[in-house]
């Protein structure tokens, strides 16, 4: 499963609580679509640290790393070619 | 209008009137501007067939819009609701109903707007949509009601200081919402206090991130526009870090948050790397913050002095403090009673207890609310001689120190929020095949408590909890949602069929 998946039937699952691929887009803001509340930022980024094997410094909790999942996708990727 | 939030408003305007009072992203408003835009909101109101004593709704986020239509509201001689904007539809129709609200000011882009539109009976009550281009019908054009700025003296003048200023609903889903009636005497008391013990005054900034309709953010608000202080609204604490840099950047003197915006900032920012020289104090209410997080934050930021306070909305906010100065010395406490309020530790049958032993906090003051909106039986229950029961279950020290144990009600604190179980057993009961509920909080290291619910399924029926949780995601603010859902074949009850709840707290 791609990563832009993983992330998508994560957001669905535990915050959206459908299947319904059409209730997320990947642009939508979590921040503007009162998606993602403080904690559940939190989970997000623990959830790319398990699955995705990746460590969020503290500086890269910004909106521009983490606000969509087309932000997490870049983020992510943007990571692992800098390892 | 001698003591009343409107003089206090209007005493900052005649002394500072071109000093800004609020900024928020690009938006700055001074305290003239700010005048004059809430005259012009009374000014339309009182056009517009708004009588004296009449209630308007706010269904707006955190922005210049809701201060300038809060005061525009008092200055017209009504009172303020402003509603909790994570609320679903079905609490807000529930709360604009239940106020009598004749107007509404509300954000066209709030996600429920159209929904509390379609559930409204017609006529009800007029909707003035803030911020963007008017194109309904029967709609009034924001930018142009604030345009009349003359101060409309004679409602001024009429402005008594027991006048009913705020109704803040704490819950209720059906049946009976519970709303807060705060008069401007007890808002002026509690502001004018807190404005002593903070040393708050006109070369003070300070970043807000609570929400304005909770009576903490309500307090933050209006005791800095008293103080002649700048407002700098951030209206999330998703990301940390970008509060940390405007902190830094705008050299702000002021931060409030609860125990888990502190939180998140000790575990998810490097303090070390952001300039605060400027901060010189941070509040602290809404539950216990953890004598640990307090030391660390004492650590990492020293010079600052770090208010701990306690109160509640009955209380127009604020009841008690701890001074900087005793925080080594009294851990854990919530401190002593601010000026003008009285604190004693009372048993069940209402007489004081001794020292150190545990009882139920009572309070004294102007500050103690009017009662529960329409609702008599709650009021009586809860004010005894001018008294508050608090609920909280404390002790005091031999220093006169307050320190809170629990609570003696099914109350859940999660983050800034007090939750009432019932609201959430009330929507998963709705639910086919649910044949009872118990919600419970569990103690969380970031939240105080998280939200559990604990659910019985009736013989016959299935039920999966992506299933539930959409249903409560539809009927709940977020801040409601069950974080951890349990199934069981029964719900453990004492012999006269009531829940234990502490048995499901686990």
């Amino acid at each position: 499963m791609s990563t832009e998946q993983q992330i998508r039937d994560y957001i669905l699952e535990n915050y959206l609580f459908t299947d319904d691929q059409s209730a997320l887009d990947n642009s939508d803001s979590f921040l503007d679509k009162g998606i993602l509340d403080s904690t559940g930022i939190l989970e997000v980024i623990y959830f790319i640290e398990e699955e995705m094997e990746i460590k969020v410094e503290d500086e890269e909790m910004i909106p521009e790393n983490l606000d969509s999942v087309n932000n997490i996708v870049a983020f992510i990727k943007r990571k692992n070619e800098s390892d | 209008m001698q003591n009343t939030l409107v003089q206090l408003l209007h005493n900052s305007v005649d002394r500072f009137p071109e000093k800004t009072a609020v900024i928020q992203g690009e938006t700055t408003l001074t305290y003239i501007e700010l005048w004059n835009k809430a005259c012009g909101v009374a000014h339309y109101l009182l056009r517009n067939n708004f009588k004296n004593n009449d209630k308007a709704s706010l269904l707006l986020d955190n922005s210049a819009e809701y201060i300038i239509a809060y005061y525009g509201v008092l200055i017209a001689g009504g009172s303020v609701i402003g509603l909790n904007t994570a609320a679903k539809s079905r609490d807000l129709v529930n709360w604009i109903e239940h106020s009598d609200s004749k107007f509404v000011f509300a954000s066209i882009n709030h996600a429920e707007v159209n929904d509390v539109l379609d559930i409204l009976p017609d006529n009800k009550c007029q909707f003035i949509f803030v911020g963007l281009e008017i194109t309904k019908q029967n709609d009034h054009d924001w930018n142009q009601i604030q345009m009349n700025s003359d101060l409309p003296e004679s409602c001024i003048e009429w402005l008594p200081d027991e006048k009913l200023a705020s109704i803040i609903y704490t819950s209720g889903t059906t049946g009976k919402p519970k709303g807060v009636m705060l008069s401007h005497t007890n808002l002026y008391e509690n502001i004018v206090s807190i404005l002593t013990y903070l040393k708050l005054n006109n070369n003070d900034s300070i970043v807000n991130v609570l929400p304005f309709y909770y009576s903490y953010g309500n307090s933050v608000l209006h005791s800095h526009l008293a103080a002649g202080a700048t407002l700098i609204l951030e209206n999330s604490m998703l990301y940390p870090q970008k509060i940390l840099s405007v902190l830094a950047d705008k050299k702000v003197t002021g931060f409030s948050g609860v125990p888990s915006t502190f939180n998140l900032i000790l575990n998810r920012t490097k303090l070390a790397d952001f300039d605060l020289s400027s901060l010189r104090y941070m509040t602290q209410a809404g539950g216990p913050m953890a004598p640990a997080n307090v030391e660390r934050l004492k650590k990492e930021l020293p010079g600052i002095d770090f208010f701990i306070m306690y109160g509640q909305t009955e209380a127009s906010a604020r009841l008690s403090y701890l001074p900087p100065e005793q925080l080594e010395n009294k851990p854990g406490s919530i401190g002593k009673a601010i000026p003008g309020v009285r604190l004693e530790i009372r048993d069940e049958n209402q007489k004081a207890v001794s020292i150190s032993e545990t009882g139920e906090i009572y309070a004294y003051g102007k500050n103690i609310m009017l009662g529960y909106w329409k609702d008599k039986e709650a009021t009586t229950s809860v004010i005894y001689d001018g008294w508050l029961k608090t609920g909280d279950l404390a002790y005091q020290d031999e220093d006169d120190y307050f320190y809170i144990v629990g609570r003696s009600t099914d109350m859940i604190k999660s983050g800034a929020h007090r939750i009432s179980p019932k609201d959430i057993e009330e929507v998963i009961l709705e639910l086919d095949g649910v044949e009872e509920v118990a919600v419970v909080g569990v103690a969380d290291v970031l939240l105080g408590q998280i939200i559990k619910a604990v659910v019985v399924i009736a013989p016959g029926y299935t039920m999966d909890k992506m299933k539930l949780m959409r249903h409560c995601k539809e009927n709940l603010a977020s801040y409601k949602l069950p974080k951890n859902i349990e199934f069981k074949d029964e719900i453990p009850k004492t012999a006269s069929g009531k829940i234990r709840r502490f048995m499901l707290e686990k």
